[in-house]
Order: C-alpha cells, then structure tokens, then sequence
C-alpha cells in the first residue's frame, strides 16, 4: 500500500518534471490559446451582439465582404467576388441597389456548396430572428427604414414580404434593396451578423425553413432557443471542433477552406478569470495571449518572452452626459429636489452655464493621466479618431477653474452661485476609471464653492442601469463601442431624440435629428463630412455631455506568435484578432 | 429505519419550496430594469432594455414569476442560465463532475489528517506535540485560501515552470478526452481515465489536483482537528476510560477501541458539512486554479444576477442538506449503537 503511494507520487513528480524540463520551447506549436475572462454569449450569428461571441462567430463564418488588413474604410471581398462600388456598376448611382457576385468552389464545413440562396437566407433568417437587444437592427435600417420586426409593445408590426423582397438572388448573384441611401451599408455587411450560414443545415436542426407561412415562430425566440445556439456550420478557415458554454471554445481547421488552409491547427478560448492564474499561464506558455486589465500592466513590463504592442486605437469611448429631465420620483441623488443649497431641481442641467461649469470644472489631462496612465485621448466629441469625417481641430473643453466658476456664477439666475447645490454621482463598482472622473468632478467643483456639494457612490451594475434606464442620474458616465465603424454609429446614440444616450438625457434639438437624417442618406462624402462636420460643433456648443477618453489598447502575445495585426473594429480586436493570419513558431 | 429514511427525503419538498419562496421574496426587492442588466453583454444593447424586459416577462407580478417558475420546474426546465449560456440543469451536470472531483480527492484528506492530527495533540496534551499541531491547524485555519492558493501557484506553476498546472488537464488530454476516442462515463476525469486505461490522463489529472487538494486540505484540515482534539480529551477523562486502563488495557487498545471511536460524533457532523461545503463549490479554490465547477458558475451567478442559475443552486443546496443531515444521523447510529433512529 504504501509502496504503490510511494510510487503514485513520484510519477506525478516525474510527470510534472518533465513539463518543467520543456519550458523554453514553443508550447503547442500548432494551437493557439488565448485566455481571457468574456463568456460567449451564442454562436448564432444573428443573435450574438458581444464581443467574445463576435470573436467566436467570425473564426467560423465568413461574410461577404471582410476588412482590408488594419483599415476600417476599405474591404476585400470574400464570399463575394468584388466589392461593390458605384464605379464598377455593382452599386446603383443612386445608391440603392447593392449586387454581390458569390464566390463559386466554396464549400461549408458539412461539404455543402455555398450558393447565393445560402446568402439571401442568411441574411433574411437574421431579419427573421431580430431578437430584442440584438444587433439585426443594423440590416433593418438600411433595408426597410426602421429598426425591427416589432413595435415597443412586441407586436410584429411587418411583413415577410417586406424581408423577401429586400435581398433577392439575380444568377450568381445577391442583390440587396435599400430603402434608402446608406453609406455604412458595407461596413455592416462586413460585421459577424451578416455570416453567411448552410441553409441546408439550419433547416435540418430545426431552424426557420425558409418559409413564409412559418417566420413569425422563429421571430424573437428565448435564449437559447435560436437554432445555431451551439452548432455551426459556416465556410471559414476554422471548424467549431467543441463549445462548453462558459468553460472554453476549440476550433479546428479546415483543411477544405477555400483559401490557402490557416497556419494553425487549433485554436482554444478559454475563460479564466483570476488575472494571476491568467498571467502565469501566459508566462508558463500556456496561453499565447491574454486579456490584461489596465491596473495589471506593470506586472507585465519588461518580461522576457512577451511582445507587447501599444497605444492602439480603440473605436470606443466613455463620455459624462448630463440628465436635462431627472426623474424626481423616489430619487435620492438629487436631495431636496429643489434649489435650496441641499439639492437639485429635476432640471438643473436644462441651464446650460451649468452643463459648462461641469465641463470646465473637469480635469482632463490628469483624469487620462491617472485613470488611464496616459493611454488615452480626449474625444473632440461623439466622432472619435478613427472614424470617416473625424474633426481633430473640433475645440474641446478644457479644465479652466475661472471659466468654470464664470459659468456656475451666471446659472440659474445667479441663484445657484447664492444657494449652492448638493447632488450624488454614481458609478458602477470596481470601474476606477469612473469611480476617478466622478472624483475628479467632485473634488474640483466642490473646490469652486464651499456650497457646492457632490457625493459620490458605487453601485453594482444592475442599479446603475437601472438608474440609468429609469432617469434617475444626475449625470452618468458611461462607454459606447463602434458596432460599424461610420459616424452615424456615434451620432446617433449621442446626440438624436430617439438616441440611445440623449433619450436618456432627454436631450432634443431639431436641427440635430435633421442633420443625422440627412448625413445616414448622404452618399456624397464631401457633403456628409459637412453634416458631420455641423453635428460636432453643435455637441461642443450645445454641450450635453463631455467626451472623457478615447481608450488606447494594448496587445500582448508571446513572442513566438506571427502574423498578428489590430484592426479596431474586429471583436476582441487587442485579444487574437484574426486567428487566420496567425502562426507560431 | 425505513420509514425514518423515507421521512427525512420527503422533508426535501417543505425545505425547497419554502426556501424558493424566500428567494423569490428576495427578488421582488429588484427592479426590472435590474434583472434585465443580467442579459446586456454589451452596452449596445442598452438601447433595447425595455423589449429584454418584456421578453423575459421581468415586469410581471413577482406571484406570477413564480408560478410560471414553478410550473416550468414540475416539467423540469430550471430556466435559462446567462452566465453559462445554457439551461440550469445541463448547467449543473456540466459542472457537478469537477467539483465531486475535487470533494472526493480533498474530503479524504482533510477528515483523516485532521483526525489524526486531533488526535495524537489530545492524547500528547500540553506536550510539544500538542503545541506544534494546534499552532499548524491555527496557521492553516487562519490563511485566506485565496493568498494560500496563489502562493503555491506561483511557486509549482511559476516558479518550477508548469510542474503542477491549474485547470483540470492539460491541453493534450484536454484535446484527448474530449474526443471520440475516449468515453465519458462519469465526467469524472480521474475515474473516466482509469475506466478506459488511459492512465497518462489519471496522471495528468492528478497532477491537476494537487494543488487545490493541498489548499483546501490546509486551509479545511484544521477545523476537524480541533473538534477532533476536544472531543478526544472530553472522552479521555470519561469513567470507562480509566476503567479500562485500570483492567490493564494496553494504551493502543485503549485510545483506539474506548477513545477514538467514541469521540468520532462530533467530528462526524463537522466532516458531514464539510463534504456538503465542498460539494457545494469551493468559490476561491475553484476560481484560483480555474477549475470550473459549482461554486465557481455559482458564484458568476451571484455576482451577475443570474436568478435561474441563484434559484438552481437553491434548490441544490435544499437537498444536498436534507440529504447530509439524514447521512450524518445514520453515521451516528452505526457509531453509537445506543442511538436509535425512527
């Protein structure tokens, strides 16, 4: 008994040594591993809007139109043969019309052909699901002029023919019909909700057929319920080999692929959360890349074996907005609910000397300083650095204490210089970077005027949205990542009525919902550069919230990684990015 | 005895349904905008909370979550699980394997040590023995598991690069067990390796074990060793102790037959709990060394407010203490001979 203990021991010891005799080499020359901490949420396309579902879908399928290396404004074609352009006839002139010419000799991974029906199904069973919270509404818009299937009370307010006649097959061909002009129509077909997937196989598993009489039973279905949840069947360089939810993903090549076949054999995803775990992982070689949060960046500096690539360009930024019409009800950030020195009156930020005081009362450069250790930038407004028409010489804000004090003297009738005001600034816990820029505004407003009092709080995500949600926020500071890189994607969620952020603000300014309308329908760059160009000016003038940061990412790889390139707009772009493109050795 | 046993099971039903209420009273204290932050990945989707709202019927009277709750469970769908992306119960047999895994393999170790340890300072009392393990079971006790954990983490993983990995396999049995070549029959990767003689992947989860057996048996160990100590002293000074020695007993037979035996009750409770502890998911241990299993999707769960996958481990947690009550009572029968049960 004791012999075979003895004996147990030291083989796991020897096993164990042996691994430890290894370290140096290339681990696992043939599979990639990246670990990181985001769960994937589905692998259907047409129902995943997250990143690490993004990441997932886009190593299995494949769109019809793919990003040119690190550009965002410029495409390669993929399943289709070219991409389309108004100078080689495939956009009509009027730019309605979008023709696709579909790739012949692709196979699926089941060994099915792809044909252009294979398209037009793809996209019209992605119209057909349009859950709620998901991201089909970005081929609604362009294609029926609204923003999905159902009204606000649920109800289907469309008809199939309405999604039949949108995208047609003309020969070898996919023809889309737009309801109107849509510059950033490519951009959205490059993006993993426009996945081409096996007709043949989403029927067989028990998926929309095709028909009409039956696609108000697979519109909005529960989680999990959409039928490529865990199955997938697409034309890409990898095949899903397995999925455990919430453990780990493993893709294995196609050796079938259209394209020259990838470099790597595997590629895993896997999730680990304890960042120590995760980074010695990546020391030991048994992770290639990893997810690094911003506070952990020194432990990595200097490492040997790692690569490390900086100040990338994220397609993302957190901005503070300020709430016109604060929902009084029950609401314990705004005190008394009055101008009487122990709070705020529900439309405190309606006068826009206070909007100013607060933005000149922020210091910039020391918030990017420390919340971000200077990898950052300050936004120009909602069209960061990075998209088409961004102004770099838009003015901005700058922290200006007698400016500020200027603005706070003037609001309200100089009443609120006179009273003072108290309000509470929340923040969702463990975010230091909001948790610091609602400090900053503290320390630096109370600093104006002994009066002035702002308490801020940690909350858990779930109360702040639904502070958020419900109006109750003095001001909320909050992030938006691009889904499409166009500046319509920022414009609108910031600055339209019906905006994701400005309806929260109540924020409505006419002029502005005009000129969003005007510049989506624009298909002259010259003339959308100059709506474009107005509706910036107009955020800085009109000053509803102020742009914090523009975060710059990092990439971090073992050195025997190759092929790595950062292109923004790709889900988990800073992680593996495009896994084709990479090799190991 | 029989009719005890079956008392003590139907006793789940009360247990669970009372405590699926509680926990549904719970709920109602949440808003439903705060329930549907559970189903936004993304702050896209922030745009459409009203339609994740309406979909998942967050806005309906709690009573009537709760029925409808409760009907879906008599069909057996424990709803859908955000944080694991797949429905409750799947969930559960998914992760329950790793987690029996590591009970298994740390339960032996901590309840023997720890008995072994109670008693040899109880009978060695105030003797250096005695002193040196009641200061390494309150050192053990007294380390947080979390720094304990990442401390010989980073020396077995970090420093001896790769000697003992976290996770539950390496990548190449990972790759292996998953594949069509290998049958699951437990989802115990231990047990499933020596039911298909595949004893490079028993070696190489077993090398995956150790260090998480070694924490938790640190950490746990001194718990049972303290119950174990008092309860020996306590039974050391009893009449028929001494009796015994006076007959002549050897000192052996005396603390094996007369003393261990008898002060085995207490530590029987302890250890019955502390199984149930672990079967429930040792949240640190299990996060530390990336083993993925209940207490680490339980506690994803808590944080995200996952409600089917909180209401699921309610449920689990219901049984799993009816169940170790009825266990622990039977235990003390069989070790006590004057308990009867029914």
């Amino acid at each position: 008994m004791k012999k075979g203990l003895i004996t147990g021991v030291i083989g796991i010891l020897m096993v164990g040594l042996s691994f430890f005799a290894l370290a140096g080499e290339v681990k696992n020359p043939d599979t990639f591993v990246e670990a990181t901490i985001g769960t994937i949420d589905s692998l259907d396309p047409a129902w995943a809007y997250d990143t690490a579902s993004g990441e997932a879908i886009q190593t299995i399928c494949e769109t019809l139109i793919f990003w040119k290396g690190e550009r965002t404004d410029s495409f390669v074609p993929l399943l289709a043969t070219q991409v389309p352009s108004v100078e080689n006839g495939l956009i009509s002139p009027d730019g309605l019309t979008y023709t696709f010419p579909i790739r012949k000799g692709v196979k699926f991974h089941n060994g099915e052909p792809l044909t252009p029906e294979d398209v037009e199904y793809s996209i019209e069973r992605a119209m057909v699901q349009d859950r709620d919270g998901g991201p089909v509404w970005m081929l609604y818009e362009p294609l029926l002029g609204i923003s999905g299937s159902r009204d606000a009370e649920g109800n289907i307010v469309i008809k199939f023919e309405d999604i039949d006649k949108a995208v047609e097959v003309k020969g070898d061909s996919v023809v889309f019909h737009l309801k109107k002009p849509y510059p950033p129509f490519l951009s959205i077909l490059a993006n993993t909700w426009a996945s081409v997937v096996n007709k043949k196989f989403v029927v067989e598993n028990g998926g929309w057929p095709g028909t009409k009489d039956t696609w108000k039973e697979y519109n909005n279905p529960a989680p999990g319920k959409e039928t490529l949840h865990k199955i997938a069947c697409g034309t890409g360089p990898f095949k899903l080999e397995r999925w455990d939810p919430g453990v780990e993903i493993v893709f294995v090549r196609n050796d079938d692929y259209w394209r020259e076949p990838a470099k790597l054999k595997r590629v895993i995803i896997k999730i680990v959360d304890e960042w120590t775990t995760r980074k010695l992982m990546f020391l030991a070689g048994d992770a290639d890349t990893i997810y690094v949060p911003r506070q952990y960046i020194k432990e990595l500096e200097g490492v040997e074996g790692i690569r490390v690539y900086k100040d990338l360009p994220s397609l993302s930024q957190g901005s503070a907005f300020f709430n016109f019409k604060i929902n009084p009800e029950g609401n314990p950030y705004i005190g008394s609910g009055k101008l009487d020195g122990k709070g705020i009156p529900p439309d405190f930020f309606s006068d826009k000397d206070v909007r100013l005081g607060f933005a000149y009362s922020f210091d910039y450069e020391t918030y990017l300083k420390d919340a971000w250790m200077g990898e950052a930038i300050q936004p120009t407004g909602p069209i960061i650095k990075g998209l088409p028409f961004y102004n770099p010489e838009q003015e901005v804000y700058y922290y200006d204490p007698k400016k500020a004090e200027e603005h706070f003297k003037k609001a309200w009738g100089g009443e609120l210089w006179k009273k003072g005001f108290k309000l509470t600034i929340l923040y969702n816990s463990g975010n230091v970077q909001r948790q610091t820029a609602a400090s900053i505004f503290r320390d630096n407003i109370e600093a104006l005027n002994p009066k002035f009092r702002i308490e801020i709080r940690p909350v858990e995500w779930a109360d702040y949205v639904r502070d958020i949600v419900t109006g109750k926020l003095t001001l909320f500071i909050i992030g938006w990542l691009a889904d499409y890189p166009d500046p319509h994607n920022f414009v609108y969620p910031y600055m339209h009525s019906e905006g994701t952020f400005s309806k929260w603000q109540s924020y409505r300014n006419p002029i502005v919902d005009g000129l969003i309308k005007r510049g989506i329908e624009e298909v002259n760059p010259t003339i959308r550069k100059r709506y474009y160009d107005q509706l910036q000016m107009i955020y800085y003038i009109d000053v509803p919230g102020v742009g914090l940061h523009q975060p710059l990412g990092r990439h971090y790889e073992r050195d025997w990684v190759k092929g790595w390139y950062y292109n923004p707009i790709l889900p988990n772009a800073g992680l593996g990015g495009y896994f084709y493109s990479l090799s190991k050795g | 005895m029989k009719s005890y046993i079956i008392r003590r099971v139907l006793l789940v039903i009360p247990v669970l349904f009372g405590v699926s209420i509680i926990i549904f009273a719970i709920l109602s204290l949440f808003s439903p905008e705060q329930r549907a932050a559970t189903f936004i990945t993304d702050v896209r989707q922030l745009r459409d909370i009203q339609g994740v709202i309406r979909k998942h019927h967050l806005d309906a009277p709690i009573y009537m979550q709760y029925f409808s709750w409760i009907k879906e469970v008599l069909k057996g769908n424990l709803g859908w699980s955000k944080t694991a992306s797949r429905p409750v119960l799947e969930a559960f047999f998914y992760f329950l394997p790793n987690t029996v895994e590591l009970s298994l393999f740390s339960a032996p170790f901590i309840i023997l040590i720890g008995i072994y340890l109670g008693s040899t300072a109880a009978v060695h009392q105030d003797k250096s023995v005695d002193h040196i393990t009641r200061a390494i079971a309150i050192i053990g006790w007294s380390l947080p598991t979390f720094w304990f954990g990442l401390l010989l983490l980073m020396i077995f993983y970090g420093y001896f690069k790769g000697l003992f990995p976290p996770e539950s396999l390496g990548l190449n049995s990972s790759l292996y067990v998953n594949s069509k070549d290998f049958m699951r029959f437990t989802r115990i990767n231990t047990i499933d390796a020596l039911l298909n003689r595949e004893w490079w992947i028993f070696v190489d989860a077993l090398r995956h074990l150790v260090l998480p057996v070694i924490t938790l048996t640190v950490v746990q160990c001194a718990l049972v060793m303290r119950i174990m100590r008092s309860s020996m002293l306590e039974v050391l000074g009893r009449g028929y102790v001494i009796t015994a020695r006076a007959k002549g007993a050897d000192e052996k037979t005396v603390i094996k037959k007369h003393v261990r035996r008898n002060a085995m009750i207490p530590v029987i409770t302890v250890s019955g709990y502390l199984f149930a502890g672990l079967m429930n998911g040792v949240v640190i241990t299990e996060t530390i060394f990336n083993r993925k299993g209940l207490g680490w999707w339980w506690w994803r769960a808590a944080v995200q407010l996952d409600i089917p996958a909180i209401l699921g481990a309610v449920l689990f947690n219901g049984v799993l203490f009816v169940l170790t009550n009825l266990v622990i009572d039977l235990l003390y029968a069989y070790i006590d001979p004057r308990i009867r049960l029914g």
